[in-house]
């Protein structure tokens, strides 16, 4: 079975591995772009590190959303057990990712039996005219919206009638809202930074915040991508930083906007990128003229790649440590089969690291 | 290979050895002199204390908290970056990677995470394993979690609440067991807003008292080593004393660990209605011989305060600078990250004089513990300043002037003359821990031991002796010289592992199943999870 590509050419796994120390090597910027798991992120960070890259989830504006809302504000949050087994109240806020769809119906689907005595089935909110629910098919949905306003406009109206403010338009079926939230025990808001911009992140907090004052309501994280999360706390613990972090300086620094590998993509800051994927059809083309080198599971090579590596796919060829949501921490998750016995990303980074010069071994 | 540390003042309580001499080493270990007395390789400690490596019991170090803490605070990273001194954090080194490097260069060699939420364990140990060059520990935090309470107020037998703390502190490879603030972060779910002793979690109808005693029962019944971690209620309250004199109370002859007691040390008097009660609680200490304690010691500066006690960091919240919290419900206790600042004002002064009353006035040094609770009463980058103040009464009468002259007349500081000796420091650091944890091989120097090991030069300047090691040894490597690493290895998770009770397994396995939704098996992980070599060593239950 062929693993390594140089162009379209099929070579020995060992040449293409050369080839991609000798790119990192010449490259004077180059970009890695990760969709892995814990262990092939911080072979990649490590490997970051040695050669002066810059680093960021694959598509990683929705991930880059969430950190800010922790790097610049913080906020209340709960547990996906805790707001399974105690949300009496749960509040959707925007369309959430097709990957949480399964869990949240399985939420609220469930009565909460840390809700009293005798719970009253749970009651569930939309917010925003965009928000669709229809995977909530056997739930009653109510929706809490304001004409002519988008999602950011409704999370505002709604802080503030809650505040007891005055608003031009207000929220849609505010009143069964605010009654609600007076005899919750406990209520959730769901939210996703894939939809949810950074005001309307803020403005989620916000009202909250201002719910706690008096009783008590958390927010649950539905990330946009477990596997970006994932990656980024194992960022956080390795460097102090999040993704977005860049290692041009020999030390690591943040800067969601300097070291935006998409942005450093088009305005041709980098001269190489490096993308590990899940799936090759992740691969998008790279810039004219900018060298990729993708380490993916694929059976052939990737259009475009100056150099293409086969690599397993975490939790299904591969043990591999995982972010899920389902448990709102990262987990360890069995290979289902092992029969392609394609290397791990990690490995073939660190294969890669002991043909840069000095081939000293990664610290991970 | 065989290694001489020659010519140095030995300092190792255990073992009655006092006073210059060559220490030897085979290995991984400590060996008597051999008897040709060649050695491989020699080092020159002449001017020199050497002592066991150091051993921190009490440090937040990793885990889901910590994360979240480097999460909200960048900006306090990019201050890590050389620097002029004296910016935000400048000395908190906070990555996995940095903090195995400076807790080494410092000669401390076992560091203890002490609040694990089992449910993340597998999170925590991955931090934990990037941690270089040390060897780390955890305490896996119980008395919050809905499976405990159920049984206490279902009033299981003691033999199925053992059966419940050996499953959680195995299958989260855990070295022991802490409550904190036990039943309040519960309470806090169901809306309360305070919670002491003797108060009820609604729901569950137990006390904060019986969770503890149910626990403390538990784990001096199953043999764990270390005694039951207390967190008490009240955290930073005015008028905690009495709170923390509840709980040592309730001990009632059998030993339980009260943690970061500095927090709690506070009075009710003065207009400010805060004063310092350290003198009452350390006589109290010293008369309740079952009872040990850590200090949790502020310094000055900038930090992050980091707790499970989501429910004292909720309450927190306004004191937050910079103005940014995190506020975690989560399974069992969650928790709170508020950054502060603690400055020289009449508060922080009477915290930083409260701390050193309590090192000062306990007597033994086998009974009190060296920590700042990381990060939240200090980083840990400042101990050397801390062992300078409690080894110099000139460093204290020096560092007294520059604060509130207000808060010390609250405080008898200013009257104790005491000064810590190195018998007593290697006691407080290294042999004490050891003893605490049941970690028989480490925390002295004697034949057989772990060739752990740390060698300070002395000098005028404590600080600057403490904070940059003339020699230390992990595992017989050698990995620091003048201050500097010099090797790079990676250390192992202490652990217990007692057997889990098939019947709580099954009986677990129901409970995550209906629950939950979800299998035992997500909460649990193999050892091959981590992707190092050997990343636990196992530590003995007592008999």
């Amino acid at each position: 079975m062929t693993v390594a590509w140089i162009g379209d050419r099929d070579v020995p796994i060992t040449q293409a591995i050369e080839r991609i120390a000798e790119l990192l090597v010449s490259s004077l910027c180059p970009v890695f772009s990760l969709d892995t798991d814990v262990h092939g992120t911080r072979a990649a960070i490590a490997l970051a590190e040695r050669v002066g890259a810059a680093y960021d989830r694959l598509g990683g504006d929705g991930v880059a959303r969430e950190t800010a809302l922790l790097t610049d504000r913080g906020g209340f949050f709960v547990a996906p057990g805790e707001a399974r087994r105690r949300a009496d109240v749960i509040v959707i806020a925007g369309q959430l990712p097709a990957a949480h769809h399964a869990l949240v119906t399985e939420i609220a689907a469930t009565p909460p039996d840390l809700a009293g005595e005798a719970p009253k089935p749970r009651q569930v909110f939309l917010v925003g005219a965009e928000t669709q629910a229809a995977y909530l098919r056997k739930a009653k949905t109510m929706r809490l919206a304001c004409a002519g306003a988008d999602l950011n406009g409704t999370l505002a109206a709604l802080r503030a009638q809650c505040a007891g403010r005055a608003v031009t338009k207000p929220v849609s079926d505010f009143a069964r809202f605010a009654q609600a939230m007076a005899e919750a025990r406990f209520a959730v808001f769901l939210f996703c930074g894939e939809m949810l911009d950074a005001p309307g992140l803020e403005m989620l907090q916000g009202l909250i915040g201002d719910l706690n004052r008096k009783s008590r309501a958390s927010a649950l994280h539905l990330p946009a991508s477990e596997a970006g999360w994932g990656s980024s706390l194992a960022s956080t613990w390795m460097t102090g930083f999040p993704l977005r972090t860049g290692f041009g300086r020999g030390q690591p620094e943040f800067d969601p906007w300097r070291y935006d590998v998409s942005r450093m993509i088009e305005e041709g800051e980098a001269d190489l990128h490096l993308c590990i994927a899940a799936s090759g059809d992740q691969i998008a083309s790279s810039r004219k003229n900018l060298p990729l080198v993708a380490i993916t599971p694929t059976d052939r090579p990737i259009a475009g790649a100056a150099v293409t590596l086969a690599a397993g796919q975490p939790g299904v060829s591969h043990d591999a440590v995982v972010y899920s949501s389902r448990v709102g921490t990262l987990v360890s998750k069995t290979a289902e089969r092992r029969a392609d016995d394609l290397p791990d990303a990690a490995s073939l980074l660190r294969s890669i690291a002991r043909q840069l010069p000095g081939g000293k071994a990664l610290p991970c | 290979m065989l290694t001489r540390i020659t010519g140095g003042e030995i300092v190792d309580p255990v073992n009655g050895r006092i006073g210059q001499g060559d220490l030897w080493i085979e290995d991984e270990t400590i060996v008597a002199a051999p008897v040709d007395g060649r050695a491989d390789r020699t080092i020159d400690a002449s001017g020199c204390v050497v002592m066991a490596g150091a051993i921190d019991i009490h440090s937040h170090i990793g885990g889901g908290n910590v994360n979240t803490a480097r999460l909200l605070l960048p900006e306090h990273h990019a201050a890590h970056a050389p620097r002029p001194a004296n910016t935000p954090l400048s000395n908190a080194g906070w990555s996995t990677f940095e903090t195995g490097c400076l807790y080494a260069k410092m000669g401390f060699t076992t560091v203890v995470e002490p609040a694990m939420s089992p449910g993340s364990a597998l999170h925590t140990h991955l931090e934990l394993a990037d941690i270089p060059i040390i060897d780390k520990a955890t305490l896996a935090i119980l008395g919050n979690d809905d499976f405990l309470l159920s049984m206490i107020r279902d009033n299981a037998s003691p033999q199925m609440i053992e059966d419940y703390v050996a499953w959680t502190v195995g299958s989260s490879r855990a070295l022991g067991v802490k409550v904190i603030n036990a039943g309040a972060a519960a309470a806090f779910k169901e809306n309360v807003r305070t919670f002491s002793f003797d108060d009820v979690v609604p729901f569950y109808g137990v006390s904060s008292r019986r969770i503890v005693k149910t626990l403390q029962a538990a784990v001096t019944s199953l043999g764990v080593p270390h005694p039951l971690h207390v967190h008490c209620n009240n955290l930073g309250a005015s008028g905690a004393a009495e709170t923390a004199a509840e709980t040592i109370a309730a001990a009632e002859g059998v030993p339980m660990h009260l943690a970061h007691l500095q927090f709690y040390s506070y009075g009710t008097e003065g207009k400010r209605k805060f004063s310092s009660e350290a003198a009452r609680l350390a006589e109290l200490v010293n008369s309740t011989p079952e009872i040990t304690i850590d200090i949790g010691q502020v310094m000055f500066g900038q930090t992050v305060t980091i707790s499970s006690d989501v429910l004292r960091q909720f309450s927190a919240r306004g004191s937050a600078n910079p103005k940014k919290t995190v506020i975690f419900d989560g399974d069992g206790n969650g928790g709170g990250v508020v950054p502060y600042r603690y400055g020289k004002d009449f508060y922080g002064s009477l915290q930083w004089a409260i701390g050193l009353e309590l090192f000062l006035l306990i007597n033994d040094p086998w009974r009190v513990f060296f920590t700042t609770d990381h990060p939240n009463g200090a980083p840990f980058t400042a101990y050397p300043d801390l062992f300078a103040l409690l080894m110099s009464r000139d460093a204290r009468k020096e560092a007294a002037a520059g604060v509130s002259q207000k808060a010390l007349s609250f405080s008898t500081l200013g009257s104790i003359e005491r000064e810590y000796t190195f018998e007593e420091i290697a006691i407080m650091t290294r042999a004490a821990p050891a003893k605490l944890l049941g970690l028989k091989d480490r925390g002295h120097l004697g034949a057989g031991a772990l060739a752990d090991v740390a060698v300070y030069r002395k000098g005028e300047d404590i600080a600057q002796m403490f904070r940059s090691a003339a020699f230390v040894f992990k595992n017989g490597d050698l990995v620091v010289r003048n201050g500097e690493i010099e090797n790079y290895r990676w250390g192992k998770a202490l652990r217990l592992n007692p057997p889990p009770d098939k019947a709580m397994v099954r009986r677990l396995d129901a409970y995550h199943q209906e629950r939950y939704g979800l299998s035992l098996d997500w909460f649990d992980f193999p050892d091959s999870a981590i992707q190092r070599e050997q990343p636990f060593g196992e530590v003995s239950c007592n008999t």
